[in-house]
């Protein structure tokens, strides 16, 4: 527990938030105006949403069948990320209990996914069906059908409204897994400071903040659209212009860049 | 990164002298199996045996470096014997480590020496980490 973050690893209200975008070279800077879900951030899922007689792909050149709803198949892993359908009713998707719509934009879902057995292989699709694991400039695709480039039975994201990711997952053992799904997660009321000062200063360390890179390497034109939309971020060549880092003897350039972008944002 | 995954062998020789690998089943698993491959980076650690049924079981674990070979070579790592009829409970030794340096390394559970007839049962609990 610090300042950035509580027991679950969540930012407490008042905290900040910074989400690095790799390809944009670039990050957002939020506040935490408040915490919806304070007392209840533990979500047990269930099993995995893959249903009994899905094809997979094997890590051996072959397919084979999930033999039971929530069973991840011995060498199979799931090629398009998946979401998860909500486990109650009435929200905004039905297949995908973290998705929000584009004027939601004052809502964050910060989300660690842990999956049972915590050896299964883990990545995640920004949106989904877009691989974002790259190595040397994208002349290898990495995520959990390859060699390397994914985690072990734990991933962290980052939500935002209009955009969905896929999760990814991967059994390179030769069991037949019944997995589980536990989310902790904080739902979070937040504002972008409108303090160009106050963001210079979390981007230079110096302000106390709880730093998340979003796994981004390649910007499709749903990431464009999202922060376009929902948070109003300019758009400069295909790329959204966010807060970028610069050195402190930048400070002059960075406050004048980071104004302009304030003032174009909704959130 | 840790699985600590419970392994459950049973196996009715019907004579003695018998030998052969235990067929496998877990809480964590669908279905049963007969080994444990180990995936790439990551290690195998066997904590804890437990043995019951005739005289003479003796329980072996063996391990592999290429399970995906046509008729695998296994060489045993370990054996226990239950000298009497009962049960036999090891637990919080020094584990019997295999590390994966290749991802088709595995671990499978063997009888051997049966003098009689019966069930016997043997319960493994193997931890698959990358933590040393």
């Amino acid at each position: 527990m610090s300042y950035q973050s509580d027991e679950f690893g969540l930012v407490p209200e008042g905290g900040y938030l910074t989400i690095y975008i790799p390809a944009t070279t670039g990050a957002v800077v939020f506040r935490v105006k408040s915490r919806v879900n304070k007392g209840y951030e533990v979500l047990n899922y269930g099993p995995l949403p893959i249903s009994s007689g899905t094809s997979l792909p094997t890590y051996d050149g072959t397919s084979t069948t999930v033999p039971a709803d929530g069973v991840l198949p011995a060498r199979a892993y799931v090629r398009d990320g998946i979401q998860f359908p909500p486990i109650v009713s009435g929200t905004y998707s039905n297949t995908d209990m973290w998705h929000t719509p584009e004027d939601e934009g004052d809502r964050l879902y910060h989300v660690k996914l842990y999956v049972y057995p915590a050896v299964v292989r883990v990545d995640v699709q920004v949106p989904s069906r877009v691989t974002q694991g790259r190595f040397q400039k994208g002349r290898v695709i990495t995520g959990v059908d390859s060699e390397f480039g994914f985690g072990r039975g734990f991933i962290e994201m980052v939500h935002m409204p209009y955009i969905q990711y896929g999760y990814r997952f991967g059994n390179d053992t030769n069991l037949n897994l019944k997995t589980f799904v536990r989310f902790v997660y904080g739902e979070y009321i937040v504002e972008v400071p409108k303090s160009p000062e106050l963001i210079f200063e979390v981007l230079s360390r110096r302000v106390p903040s709880y730093w998340l890179t979003i796994p981004i390497s390649y910007i499709d034109p749903l990431i464009m659209e999202t922060f376009r939309r929902v948070y109003g971020f300019p758009i400069r060549a295909n790329t959204p212009q966010l807060f970028r880092i610069y050195r402190y003897d930048e400070r002059d350039r960075a406050l004048r860049e980071y104004a302009e972008i304030l003032g174009q944002l909704k959130v | 990164m840790k699985w600590l995954i419970t392994v459950y062998g049973t196996a009715s020789p019907t004579g003695s002298g018998q030998s052969g690998d235990l067929t496998l089943t877990s809480p964590d698993v669908y279905g049963n199996f007969t080994l444990i491959r180990v995936p790439k980076g990551l290690k195998a650690k066997v904590w804890a045996k437990r043995l019951a049924g005739t005289a003479g079981f003796t329980l072996q674990i063996q391990v592999s470096d290429d399970v995906t070979a046509s008729a695998p070579t296994w060489y045993v790592v370990d054996s226990e014997h239950l000298s009497g009829a009962g049960s036999l409970e090891l637990e919080k030794r020094r584990p019997i480590v295999v590390q994966a340096r290749t991802g088709k390394e595995g671990i499978k559970l063997s009888y051997a020496n049966t003098t009689g007839v019966g069930t016997i049962y043997a319960v493994v609990e193997v931890e698959l980490t990358d933590e040393d």
